[in-house]
């Protein structure tokens, strides 16, 4: 997962970063338009209790025979004409888009809010190359201007207040705008239409795709996914491998699930259903269309206790309810993926490399699991994780464990205890060694006299 | 469960109206254009004469035949079409991509007249998937549940963002 963003939240690693957050006041006025996200979603999903085993069991089911039911897929998208791409890694991804593109002297590329292309990091990429790739979900827009990142997987521009996001639309209109939604809309309704009536190639990523039918399943609320499969010549569709589902009438289930949980909406504005490229006679949609599987490491999860992080469908919803996410933000993580299932597959889509101190930050709360609409169980495996990642301060989490293990047999005999908490009193709740540990946490003040010394005074 | 389809989909900001007959439905419509200059008209409207009678208004009517209809319908004021089939709950309009049915015509102009028959209106969205998936599937079948929208800035809704700012559905009997 390399990228080229500029970071915004600075920091050394996540606790660092989390201490800026909290610390900048922008940024935490921003969040707290989170609230708004979280009353409708929960409404909203609670409306239909069962939806949430039924899809989970849809999910498991997809991940039993995984290979499988992306070989039924491959073999109907291609008797619809769509040429199918399986790219093992990040890299292999953005050659066959990047190839593609060149081949059809491709210019202009505008691009549909996605995070599989996030994670192959495809927008710079293309720059690379020579060509220009345009976000075009509003919020996406936003953020590539300012050269970050999205800090919230369904509302990118999370981090920043209306002034900041005027600030930025004025620098690249080159004009005056107001402070005021309805303008800064229209002007980046008309900029953006240019980019669509220009572009050569429309980039998406895919929401679910169904194995039986060959069918791609897209959901926006702007339109601006639409249009990327309407107006261009080709249309490229990035698929992480577990999109995949058995059978299209299954999001039937899927789609309220998903949009209920990602904004609280019934359904999103919009949800197309493409199966294959335009046809005979058909004035507009795309001539060429191509998905490119995406693997990168997600089939070594299969069989693995961390398989179900397959089952995610990207609602957001964790982010939403998470005590840590809602204090300090996407980009505290400084990854692509955020908040607890960012925890859960940054570390394990990177084989470790990247995020290993994620899951220490996380209190547990397992609020995760519980606002899953697939029953991922995200608490859990944030603390295997723990123990299975090891990271920068793995050294002192031994010595914690060595320490841990001495109290306990200390405490184990009358003689240890009466040693150890003389100790304790000397030192005032320090440990040496444990700094770190120690300094954020609030030791009770051992009392001046022992009640066993009292006990014995008085009753001795 | 047709009154429950109109109430969402006033909730989400569409304008609803009817039932009404197929007569009615076309002076209603006729009547909500005038002023336009350019109005584009897919095939599958369930109104028969409709694009006669905005033409003798004076409204210019793009026809998807027309060899200029991609470049002319940026110009479009609004564009009309019919539907395949209709979801009470949760409440969306599905529209079928097909020759003389441009995917466009719903998107591209700043206001969208969707054209639903009754009798095509299903109860939820679980229930059509069944039917939809086991028939013939067009290029792109597009589900509409209100206007284009976003979230993006501070989490309030702003609508027309690239699609109609206006959805109208016309029910007819």
């Amino acid at each position: 997962m390399s990228d080229g963003h500029a970071i915004a939240t600075p920091g050394d690693d996540f606790h660092e970063r989390t201490a800026h957050a909290v610390a900048n006041p922008v940024l935490q006025k921003a969040l707290h338009n989170l609230d708004r996200r979280l009353r409708t979603a929960s409404t909203s999903a609670a409306a239909h209790p069962d939806w949430k085993d039924r899809a989970a069991a849809i999910r498991r089911e997809t991940l039993l025979d995984l290979d499988g039911w992306l070989d039924r897929l491959e073999h109907s998208l291609t008797t619809r004409g769509v040429q199918v791409h399986r790219a093992s890694t990040p890299a292999d991804a953005r050659r066959v888009i990047v190839d593609l593109a060149r081949a059809r002297g491709a210019r202009t590329v505008v691009k549909s809010k996605s995070m599989a292309t996030e994670e192959i990091d495809l927008g710079n990429a293309l720059e690379a190359a020579g060509m220009t790739s345009v976000e075009t979900d509003l919020g996406e827009y936003i953020v590539q201007l300012a050269g970050e990142r999205p800090s919230h997987m369904i509302t990118p521009a999370i981090h920043k207040t209306l002034p900041q996001i005027r600030d930025i639309l004025a620098r690249e209109a080159g004009t005056d705008l107001a402070v005021d939604r309805e303008e800064l809309t229209r002007w980046a309704r008309g900029r953006l239409r240019g980019e669509f009536l220009r572009a050569d190639i429309g980039i998406t990523g895919v929401n679910f795709a169904a194995a039986d039918t060959g069918t791609l399943v897209l959901v926006t609320n702007e339109g601006n996914g639409r249009f990327c499969t309407t107006v261009p010549r080709v249309h490229i569709a990035v698929m992480p491998v577990e999109k995949v589902i058995p059978r299209l009438a299954d999001v039937g289930i899927m789609l309220p699930l998903l949009t209920s949980h990602a904004t609280g909406q019934a359904l999103s504005n919009y949800v197309t259903m493409i199966s294959g490229p335009r046809r005979e006679g058909e004035v507009d949609g795309p001539d060429e269309l191509h998905v490119v599987f995406l693997d990168n490491r997600r089939r070594t999860l299969l069989g693995t206790k961390y398989e179900e992080m397959l089952a995610c469908i990207r609602c957001g919803a964790c982010l939403n309810v998470c005590p840590v996410y809602r204090n300090v933000s996407g980009h505290a993580y400084d990854a692509v993926y955020s908040g607890p299932m960012g925890k859960v597959l940054t570390p394990l889509l990177s084989g470790g490399a990247e995020g290993a101190d994620l899951p220490y930050g996380s209190t547990l709360c397992h609020a995760c699991s519980d606002a899953c609409p697939v029953k991922i169980p995200l608490g859990d495996m944030i603390l295997s994780l723990r123990a299975d990642v090891p990271d920068a301060h793995t050294a002192l989490r031994r010595r914690r464990r060595v320490f841990w293990s001495v109290w306990a047999r200390a405490w184990s005999t009358p003689r240890g205890y009466r040693l150890t908490t003389a100790l304790g009193r000397v030192s005032r709740g320090r440990v040496p060694g444990l700094r770190a540990w120690t300094s954020s946490r609030e030791l009770p003040r051992p009392a001046r006299e022992p009640f066993r010394d009292r006990w014995a005074k008085e009753h001795g | 469960m047709i009154d429950t389809l109109i109430a969402t989909l006033r909730d989400n900001t569409c304008t609803v109206s009817g039932p009404m007959s197929v007569d009615e439905a076309r002076a209603a419509i006729v009547d909500r254009i005038a002023g336009h200059a350019l109005v584009a008209c897919n095939d599958d409207v369930p109104i028969p004469g409709l694009a006669e009678a905005v033409a003798r208004l004076g409204i210019a009517v793009l026809d998807p035949r027309d060899p200029q209809w991609a470049t002319r319908l940026a110009d479009a004021d609004a564009g009309i079409t019919g539907a395949r089939l209709a979801v009470a709950e949760p409440a969306a309009i599905a529209l079928t991509a097909a020759p003389g049915s441009p995917r466009g015509t719903s998107l591209v102009p700043p206001e969208h007249i969707c054209v639903v028959r009754v009798a095509d209106v299903i109860p939820t969205l679980a229930d059509a998937m069944q039917t939809i998936a086991a028939g013939d599937l067009p290029s792109a079948l597009t589900w509409i549940g209100g206007p284009s929208r976003t979230g993006d800035l501070e989490m309030i809704t702003t609508l027309g963002v690239h699609g109609p700012r206006v959805v109208e559905v016309v029910l007819v009997t």
